[in-house]
């Protein structure tokens, strides 16, 4: 492969690889963004898990929203033991969900801090396993979190980078507020990443909705530029590459 | 986690008026050294025996980072509460002085 050539990393999504020309690029940012119940959990656990057990990637999930006994429940709905991938060593979970931190209570911030701590929680998992791919699930509870958004915006592109620089792929997922038409609660996600994509599930009568996905951008590709029907199935999510979605 | 002043954390005092603080820093954190020197001249006029102080550099020990759920650097927690970023010396009493009075009343019931 020569040094220009873009070294793809496969999905797991059945159908996305070919709308993106067979994955995302390697050691890229990519951006799961789309409102609550779109799929956005279940596509980055999916690309850890399939990245696990086809491609043999080791892979870390940061989790931020959910406890991870909710998260490995709701997997097993879609045939992927996460907790076999942790016992082999080819999945970490970092819980780093609210209700475990030791003080109860968060009485100020400063607008003096930075994000390292989170990153050398996270580069300690994914030094440990040799991680290939990396989770952040999600990114908005941070900005709950934390007042001082102008500090968060540099802290996530440093923290981005630094994940990144040694070849680990990111996926980052992002809540859009229900009445919003950004990518996020912080406006930034979306530059952040060199790619984005966008999930849908817009009610298209008054009794159905129909789940779709755009890939927004990606950097150093040809991507599709339709919004593509998908669908949450007994294996997760699949794309239908040739199905344009009837909602849009 | 480093012992810095009085004994460790982990190394229970049974004197219910010692207050246990824990402050969290890395090696890259550009304002962890600032947070140190104000946390040290607030505690420092109480003298030595009144605090637990116990350092955790969580480049070092990124481990009890992600035990006591804490990212956002500097961190000082006492008792049950912390505060990030440099604090002012008037927060830190507040706190010291809350987490006294709640060891007081627990010490009481």
């Amino acid at each position: 492969m020569s040094d220009y050539e873009i070294d793809r990393v496969k999905t797991g999504i059945p159908g996305l690889d070919e709308l993106i020309e067979g994955g995302f690029p390697r050691g890229d940012t990519i951006l799961v963004a789309g409102k609550a119940g779109t799929g956005k959990t279940i596509m980055a656990n999916q690309f850890l898990y399939y990245g696990a057990v086809k491609y043999n990637e080791p892979g870390v999930l940061v989790t931020l929203e959910e406890p991870p006994r909710a998260i490995k429940r709701n997997m097993l709905r879609f045939n992927m033991d996460l907790d076999s991938l942790v016992q082999q060593g080819m999945l970490a979970i970092v819980d780093l969900y609210p209700s475990k931190e030791v003080a109860r209570v968060n009485i100020g911030e400063y607008p003096s801090f930075d994000l390292s701590g989170l990153e050398a929680i996270i580069m300690n998992h994914v030094n440990k396993i040799g991680a290939k791919r990396v989770v952040i699930d999600t990114l908005s509870i941070l900005a709950y979190k934390f007042r001082s958004r102008d500090i968060l915006r540099e802290e996530f592109f440093k923290l981005t980078a630094n994940i990144t620089r040694h070849g680990a792929t990111l996926l980052l997922t992002s809540e859009i507020p229900a009445q919003d038409s950004g990518l996020g609660v912080f406006d930034i996600e979306a530059f952040l990443a060199s790619g984005v994509v966008v999930l849908y599930n817009e009610k298209i009568s008054d009794t159905s909705r129909s789940r779709s996905i755009e890939v927004l951008k990606l950097r150093g590709s040809k991507h599709s530029s339709r919004i593509h029907s998908m669908r949450i199935t007994d294996e997760g999510i699949r794309v239908w590459p040739g199905e344009i979605s009837p909602s849009h | 986690m480093d012992k810095a002043a009085g004994s460790n954390v982990s190394d229970k005092h049974t004197d219910d008026t010692i207050v246990d603080i824990v402050f969290f820093k890395s090696d890259t954190c550009a304002f962890c050294p600032r947070a140190e020197e104000v946390l040290r001249e607030t505690i420092q006029d109480f003298g030595p025996s009144a605090f637990n102080l116990s350092i955790v550099n969580v480049s070092q020990n990124p481990e009890a980072a992600e035990e006591y759920g804490v990212f956002a650097l500097p961190t000082i927690m006492i008792g049950g509460i912390s505060v990030t970023g440099i604090p002012e010396p008037e927060m830190l009493m507040k706190m010291i002085l809350g987490c006294k009075i709640a060891k007081k009343r627990g010490s009481r019931q």
